[in-house]
């Protein structure tokens, strides 16, 4: 279930692409968190401001081709 | 204007070296020409556009023309993309010049130029392909309604090809149901085995074994982008085995490992050019020089293209390049992370370049991203005035939105153009408080306007900062009169013409132009007429002669008015004078249909006709917005003037379909004006339709916005013979003359005239008549006089000779409907018109009698009162002139 997007203050999205990231790239992701996993996905993972910003980076990781998993929102941080 | 044109833009690409044929997808683009729309949606590196290009190069010209449009994100505003898409057209296929033309003079009127287009290209003798690379970059909702509006009214010839990473916003479903859409999506684009093989092994110049062939291909998922990489990875390279099982044995982002590949694998002059153009949008050899403080930029990118490193020409004479999308990503990323602190700096370098060959915008933008935001304001300010003047508008935006609060606060002449920036778009919501803040920072006490720059306060601009008082008040004008505040707008405009520093022609100008709208709307004709006049000079003297057109509508209506058509007639002469015939302006169509109507009030139809004409050959779009209903509503009254009522009549129907008023005050509103015909086809039930659906009473205060349908309510009332025309008329009278409306006077007088004579007042009825024809006389009027047909001719040949008005009453019974004598001075009664018919009959006078149930002397009175209202003396006689006349009463 995802929660409803609050009308104002940053969401919290942890969004899941196939491959791993170097870190290098975490500016295109407006400094959100780049966190490779183990299973050969990279977790990326912070505040968004707002839907267009949520666009924004969907539109950044299609540019980079590469293929999404999933996109969540959720109440916190996820543990690292 | 939308700025310089990239050539490169809109040529379709040449088919690159070192790319596979790919019969099958050939073969599936191969429908193009049997459907409307065909998209190609894949993400980035697919080999989209190579594919386009290969398969356009095969296309034979007899069969279709191509227009190919490679787009950017500067391309997010509708009349830049028209623009490119039109150009492109033009170049392919010859057609589209009207269209482009009409765009050029109304950015914002895109669907007309579409409109333009689709009948060039219905006429065209062999297909158009209309391609729109990288569509995913334009979001503007404009663009994809002007797209489906295409499709929607496209000729058969006509197709479009739609290349993008995101699926465009169109009904596509519906299409694909209806297989009307050819789609070539990224499971189709994907190389296969054989595909990789034949790529790998035959351009990229490898000897790869089928194993190592399918173990790239499956690592990289058929990703062409990501194949290429891979290949340039191994160029060269001893251990190919070891690197494909390396790669494919890596989970690494694909591009990421390839990419640091062919990265290390560069010498490093190579690498450090690579990093540090990956600034850069495009690339051209001098460019590239500046921003890496290096000769040889030119050979550099020869070289880099030779070396199929991702470089991408834009042209044919290889003058510009861009690296393709995911290698400058990737660029970049190191950059970002290698050498973070040179950015600003190399971003400086570009902004300086490009500055320096004019191109603001690009210059702006690099200073941006280079975070000078100092520079950007400085730039833009002095750009701000030809940016507007173009408007560039979607770029506006932009800058209005980059540059942050702080900066604008104490930039007053940059926060002025921002406001300027927001109203061209109509975006109000903040330019109040923009205003306020803008003279907060420059008199916070409310003193006078300071003439030296007050401390603090950074200008670059000065003579845009001589024009700050007066363009706060330009803008407050604008502002109230939207709100509808009429006195506010008349009074801000007011203070804008005395604040306005000599020389500055422009703020002058809007001053007056705003200052005459609220004026007119307001009814004050007199004042409205001054600050026209101003603005006409004031857009003369700066030479924006296409809007001295526009002005010169409002000024030659509100002449007219004032009762001095003359002046109006001379106006529109020296207007079509500013505007050469050989490329006539927008506007010029606008200034014969309006010279058609001086002409058509003077009775000089002929002429009329010929101007109308003349506006009609020029094309739509040499009309400003209001010309296609005016164009109609004088060929109208032309139209009537020669007795054509139905067609008169369809054309106002017409009129009223295609009305813009172009926030002109609704003085002569069109269902006014059919309410007019309506009357005059004795099709009294329609106008009555339209006095209820407008509210109208004899009652109302007169209003000089409602001047014309109140004399049109005058009309209806004395066509019902109703006596409130009487009382009413006299009001409007009133009104007019206390508002110096000469012009709408005299049509009150006739009116009143004929009220007077229905009533049976002929004294009264000759007294208004005689004060109308003086008005006509002064004038030079005829048809407001002559177009009220015989009941006004009997009134005028009873003028007596040695009145004043007889002279001037005499020629006007020349101009009128040559009937021999025109109607009665005093009209017949009804019991009279009874008798008359029955005279025209075989029945004698007893017979006569019965039949009306009077008595035979009454029936002799009637009898003797018809031959002298006729001026016969016998019954043959009086049923004879009663017939010329059009009189003679039909069987009821």
């Amino acid at each position: 279930m995802v929660p409803a997007m609050s009308s104002s203050g940053p969401q919290h999205y942890v969004i899941r692409v196939r491959g791993r990231l170097a870190p290098r790239w975490a500016p295109w992701f407006d400094g959100m968190a780049l966190v490779p996993q183990d299973d050969g996905t990279t977790v990326i993972d912070g505040p968004v401001a707002d839907q267009s910003a949520l666009h924004g980076l969907l539109r950044t990781i299609s540019d980079l081709g590469l293929p999404l998993v999933s996109v969540a929102a959720t109440d916190e941080p996820t543990p690292s | 204007m939308v700025g310089p044109l990239l050539e490169g833009k809109y040529r379709a690409p040449a088919r690159r070296p070192g790319t596979v044929t790919r019969p099958r997808l050939l073969e599936t683009l191969g429908g193009t020409l049997r459907t409307a729309l065909t998209v190609v949606s894949a993400p980035a590196g697919f080999g989209k556009s190579t594919l386009l290009a290969e398969w356009l190069a095969a296309v034979p010209a007899r069969t279709a023309a191509v227009a190919f449009v490679s787009l950017d994100e500067g391309d997010d505003d509708p009349a830049r993309f028209w623009t490119y898409a039109l150009t492109a057209v033009h170049a392919a296929a010859d057609v589209g010049a009207g269209a482009l033309e009409l765009l050029d003079a109304a950015p914002s009127s895109v669907e007309s130029a579409l409109v333009a287009l689709l009948n060039d290209v219905g006429g065209m003798p062999r297909d158009l392909v209309l391609v729109l690379d990288d569509l995913h970059l334009v979001t503007a909702p404009g663009v994809h309604d002007g797209i489906a509006f295409l499709l929607e009214h496209r000729p058969p010839q006509l197709h479009l090809v739609l290349a993008t990473r995101v699926d465009p916003p169109l009904p596509l479903s519906r299409r694909r149901a209806r297989g009307e859409l050819l789609e070539v999506r990224a499971a189709d684009l994907r190389f296969t085995e054989q595909e990789a093989a034949a790529y790998l092994n035959g351009p990229m110049g490898l000897a790869l074994s089928a194993h190592d062939v399918a173990a790239l291909d499956g690592r990289a998922e058929g990703w062409i982008a990501a194949l290429q990489l891979a290949a340039l990875s191994m160029r060269g390279r001893d251990d190919v085995g070891a690197f494909i099982a390396g790669f494919a044995g890596d989970d690494r982002h694909v591009v990421d490992y390839l990419a640091d590949e062919v990265l290390a694998r560069q010498p490093d002059d190579v690498r450090d050019f690579l990093l540090a153009t990956s600034v850069l949008e495009r690339l051209t050899g001098p460019l590239c020089d500046a921003v890496t403080g290096r000769d040889g930029g030119r050979a550099t990118l020869v070289a880099l293209e030779r070396a199929n490193l991702f470089l991408v020409p834009l042209d044919d004479r290889r003058q510009w390049y861009r690296y393709h999308h995911l290698f400058a990503d990737v660029l970049r990323a190191h950059l970002a992370d290698e050498r973070a602190d040179d950015v600003p700096e190399l971003h400086r370098r570009a902004s300086d370049w490009f500055a320096e060959r004019g191109d603001i915008p690009a210059a702006v933008d690099h200073a941006l991203a280079g975070g000078h935001v100092e520079r950007a304001a400085d730039l833009m300010e002095r750009a701000m005035p030809t940016m507007r003047r173009e408007r560039r508008e979607a770029e506006l935006m932009r800058w209005v939105r980059a540059v942050p609060d702080g900066v604008v606060a104490v930039r007053p002449v940059l926060a002025l153009a921002f406001v300027g920036a927001l109203t061209q778009v109509s975006q109000f919501d903040t330019v109040a408080q923009r205003l306020a803040d803008v003279e907060r920072s420059l008199r916070p006490d409310g003193g006078a306007w300071p003439t030296e720059v007050p401390e603090g306060l950074v200008v670059v601009d000065d003579e845009g900062y001589r024009s700050v008082p007066a363009g706060v008040a330009v803008y407050r004008a604008a502002l109230a009169l939207r709100r509808g505040d009429l006195d506010g707008a008349a009074g801000h405009a007011r203070e804008g013409l005395a604040l306005t520093p000599d020389g500055d022609d422009l703020t002058r100008a809007a001053a007056g132009a705003l200052g005459g709208l609220a004026s007119w709307a307001r009814g004050d004709l007199v004042g409205a007429e001054a600050a026209y006049v101003e603005a006409v000079a004031g857009l003369h003297r700066a030479g924006f002669v296409a809007d001295v057109l526009g002005c010169c509508i409002a000024l030659g209506d509100i002449r007219r008015t004032l009762g001095r058509p003359g002046d109006a007639e001379r106006l529109y002469r020296w207007a079509l004078e500013l505007s050469d015939p050989a490329a006539p302006l927008r506007g010029t169509a606008d200034m014969h249909v309006a010279l058609a109507g001086a002409l058509l009030e003077r009775d000089d139809l002929a002429a009329a006709a010929e101007h109308l004409d003349t506006a009609r050959g020029l094309g739509e779009h040499r009309g400003l917005p209001q010309n296609p209903y005016r164009s109609r509503v004088a060929q109208a009254r032309l139209l009537e003037a020669r007795g054509d009522l139905d067609a008169a009549l369809a054309l106002l129907d017409e009129a009223e379909r295609v009305h813009d008023g172009d926030y002109s005050p609704e003085v002569a509103p069109v269902p006014a004006v059919r309410a007019r015909l309506r009357i005059k086809r004795g099709e009294l039930h329609e106008a009555e339709s339209w006095a209820r659906a407008r509210h109208l009473s004899p009652d109302d205060e007169p209003t000089y916005l409602r001047e014309y349908e109140h004399v049109t309510l005058a009309r209806l009332l004395l066509a019902r013979r109703d006596d409130a025309a009487t009382r009413l008329l006299e009001r409007l009278r009133a009104a007019a003359e206390e508002g110096g409306r000469d012009g709408s006077a005299l049509e009150i007088l006739v009116l009143t005239a004929l009220a007077a004579q229905a009533r049976g007042d002929v004294p009264a009825a000759l007294d208004a008549l005689r004060r109308a024809v003086a008005l006509a006389e002064a004038t030079g009027a005829v048809r407001v006089i002559v177009d009220e047909g015989p009941p006004i001719a009997g009134l005028l040949r009873a003028l007596p000779k040695h009145d004043p008005a007889h002279a001037y009453a005499r020629r006007l019974l020349a101009a009128g409907p040559s009937s021999p004598a025109g109607a009665l001075v005093d009209p017949l009664s009804d019991r009279e018109l009874d008798v008359l018919r029955l005279l025209g009959s075989e029945l004698d006078g007893p017979d006569i009698a019965r039949e009306l149930s009077v008595s035979l002397n009454t029936m002799r009175t009637h009898t003797k009162a018809i031959y002298a209202k006729l001026g016969v003396t016998s019954r043959r006689a009086a049923v004879r002139r009663a017939h010329e006349l059009g009189v003679f009463p039909r069987r009821r």
